[in-house]
């Protein structure tokens, strides 16, 4: 195990080294940087304004200067000041990264919650008429665009109820109500798709599970169909189960962006989205280092579960 | 069919054409069949918008603005007086092939690099190993906002973003399935008989491995299409007048309690050609795998 972690953490390091190398030359490749930009939106100035600013920001130096000095403020938890707005980028991040992270989490125990049930369900009772509505339920679910289905919520709650969300989000300490009812359109839409995954992913691994000897031997030596249910298909796919947990989040980590900006959430997604905008570098790199560095530790987690829950599984030979 | 010509069909079996083969298999599988009949009429509309829309999909009209559905207007018309439906259907040819063709160059490349690293195994294996593994280390959807919200929004920019995010997924495929192949008997006589490394690489190899990418095509198309669709939501995509599915809903965000038809429209086309082409992979995996 010891070993094992120790590889599987240092090839973690070394991807989120040459993530973080990718991150910082993305966001140089825009054409026009943020002082063009600047000077654009105040009329022009001449070149000595410009070059003041680039050195100001430290755009003159050589781009391997500008990525060491980023990476040593970053080891230190200090991703520099936004450009912007001149507050510190880490200040920054870790407020917005605060409500996709509630936003994500309450979304994966929605998608867990409805998702794992129907694929037992449509699994055992493969074949039939429930298996196929769950089944066309899933597949409708993974063809709608997640924004549009916050689209149609909005439109249907509003029409239907004639209730709308509060347009300004409060943390879940300032006020519990209002959060909750913020969040329950961007859950709403992001968990169904994420329950039509699972819920397809389920079924998969309880139709796979059926077909195998153990389950077989088990039915044939006469034990009830509950006792093979719970005692040896459940345990048998609840690993395959658990790591897909971590997919599900990962994806729900990417689908913020969309639904944040529907929503006028401001988390992790909105942020980046505004700080391209507005070319302010030094919050791209951070927000985007955020996702990234998440997407690994969720990642890794999953393989330690994995390892945990069952222990045959040793990816070190 | 008659008793004859069923015979002869079952007789000429290894030559019998592939539309015939893949309507035979329609009739066993509905959903096959459904998603066969909603790609074949989604194709036509792409092929032929002009068939199906009659008004320009940019004509301004603004005395006719953000009109509700009716007979002249099926779809209703947008803030400028446009015609949604026009514009919904001469959309459908913009937003899929900005899809397909992106996925034919992740495809192109994913593939060609992940038998290159299959086959050669070692070094290369894991120089193109880690450089994936930097792609995928970003949830797709953030990639694709960062590349063509840094590059600034164009066509150009987004097939470039779409391509390199789905690159990892066919080069995993293709590795895969080099690996495999290249363990076969086949292979080992090929090098005996003194095929060059690419002969065998491109001319056997590749051969073997096109049917899984193929499929991983079909099996990505809804997410890639989606993906496209939010991009453009988000203003990122296809930029004003040119029709697009995601351009059009990203138009009607603003009035979406006074003009639901110009986001319900688009939408629901998306989602019926992700559900075509879901059904139409579902199906063939199906029969793929026996």
């Amino acid at each position: 195990m010891g070993s094992y972690l120790a590889k599987r953490l240092v090839a973690s390091i070394v991807t989120a080294i040459l993530s973080s190398i990718a991150v910082f030359l993305i966001v140089r490749a825009v054409p026009g940087d943020v002082v063009a930009q600047m000077l654009g939106q105040s009329g022009g100035a001449g070149s000595q304004a410009e070059d003041a600013l680039r050195s100001f920001f430290g755009l003159d130096q050589p781009l391997y200067a500008q990525y060491l000095s980023w990476l040593g403020g970053v080891l230190q938890g200090d991703l520099g000041q936004s450009w912007v707005r001149g507050q510190p980028v880490t200040e920054i991040v870790l407020r917005a990264f605060t409500v996709t992270l509630q936003l994500g989490l309450m979304t994966l125990a929605f998608a867990t919650i409805i998702g794992v049930p129907l694929g037992l369900i449509a699994g055992i009772y493969e074949g039939r008429r429930i298996d196929t509505a769950i089944q066309a339920f899933n597949i409708l679910g993974l063809s709608a665009p997640v924004f549009w289905l916050g689209l149609i919520l909005l439109i249907a709650v509003s029409t239907l109820f004639s209730w709308s969300p509060p347009l300004i989000y409060r943390g879940p300490f300032v006020d519990l109500g209002d959060n909750l009812a913020v969040l329950l359109l961007p859950i709403l839409s992001l968990g169904i798709l994420q329950a039509a995954a699972y819920s397809q992913f389920t079924r998969q691994c309880v139709v796979g599970a059926f077909s195998e000897d153990y389950v077989r031997t088990a039915l044939a030596k006469g034990l009830p169909m509950r006792t093979v249910f719970a005692k040896h298909i459940l345990r048998n796919i609840l690993i395959s189960l658990v790591t897909f947990m971590g997919l599900i989040l990962i994806q729900i980590l990417g689908g913020v962006v969309v639904i944040e900006s529907l929503f006028a959430l401001p988390g992790l997604g909105r942020l980046l989205l505004t700080a391209i905008e507005t070319r302010d570098y030094p919050v791209v790199q951070g927000a985007l280092l955020m996702v990234v560095f998440s997407a690994l530790v969720v990642n890794l987690v999953i393989d330690m579960l994995y390892h945990i829950i069952d222990p045959r599984v040793r990816v070190d030979k | 069919m008659t008793e004859q010509a069923s015979t002869s069909a079952r007789s000429a079996r290894p030559t019998q054409s592939p539309l015939r083969r893949i309507l035979r298999f329609a009739r066993k599988e509905p959903s096959f069949a459904l998603g066969l009949a909603l790609t074949a009429i989604i194709l036509l509309i792409a092929l032929f918008p002009s068939l199906f829309a009659r008004q320009s999909p940019t004509d301004i009209d603004t005395t006719a603005s953000l009109l509700a559905p009716s007979a002249e207007h099926w779809f209703g018309t947008d803030e400028l007086g446009r015609d949604v439906y026009s514009r919904v259907i001469h959309g459908t040819r913009v937003t899929l092939s900005i899809v397909a063709g992106s996925m034919v160059i992740a495809a192109f490349l994913g593939g060609i690099f992940g038998i290159i690293a299959g086959y050669v195994g070692r070094l290369t294996d894991m120089a193109f190993g880690r450089l994936i593994d930097v792609v995928l280390s970003f949830p797709p959807i953030i990639l694709g906002v960062v590349i063509s919200g840094v590059l600034g929004p164009s066509i150009q920019n987004l097939v470039l973003a779409l391509s390199i995010v789905y690159i990892p997924v066919f080069f995993r495929i293709a590795r895969a399935g080099a690996i495999s192949e290249a363990a076969r008997t086949y292979v080992e006589a090929a090098r005996s008989v003194g095929l060059t490394g690419p002969a065998i690489l491109f001319r056997h190899i590749l051969r073997n491995v096109m049917p899984l990418i193929m499929l991983q095509y079909m099996i990505l198309f809804p997410l890639v299409l989606q993906i496209q669709a939010a991009l453009g939501f988000l203003g990122l995509g296809v930029q004003p007048p040119t029709p697009d599915w995601g351009a059009i809903l990203e138009e009607g965000k603003d009035y979406i309690l006074f003009a639901p038809w110009l986001s319900l429209f688009p939408g629901l086309f998306i989602m019926v050609s992700a559900l075509a082409v879901t059904l139409l992979g579902r199906g063939i995996q199906k029969r793929m795998n026996g």
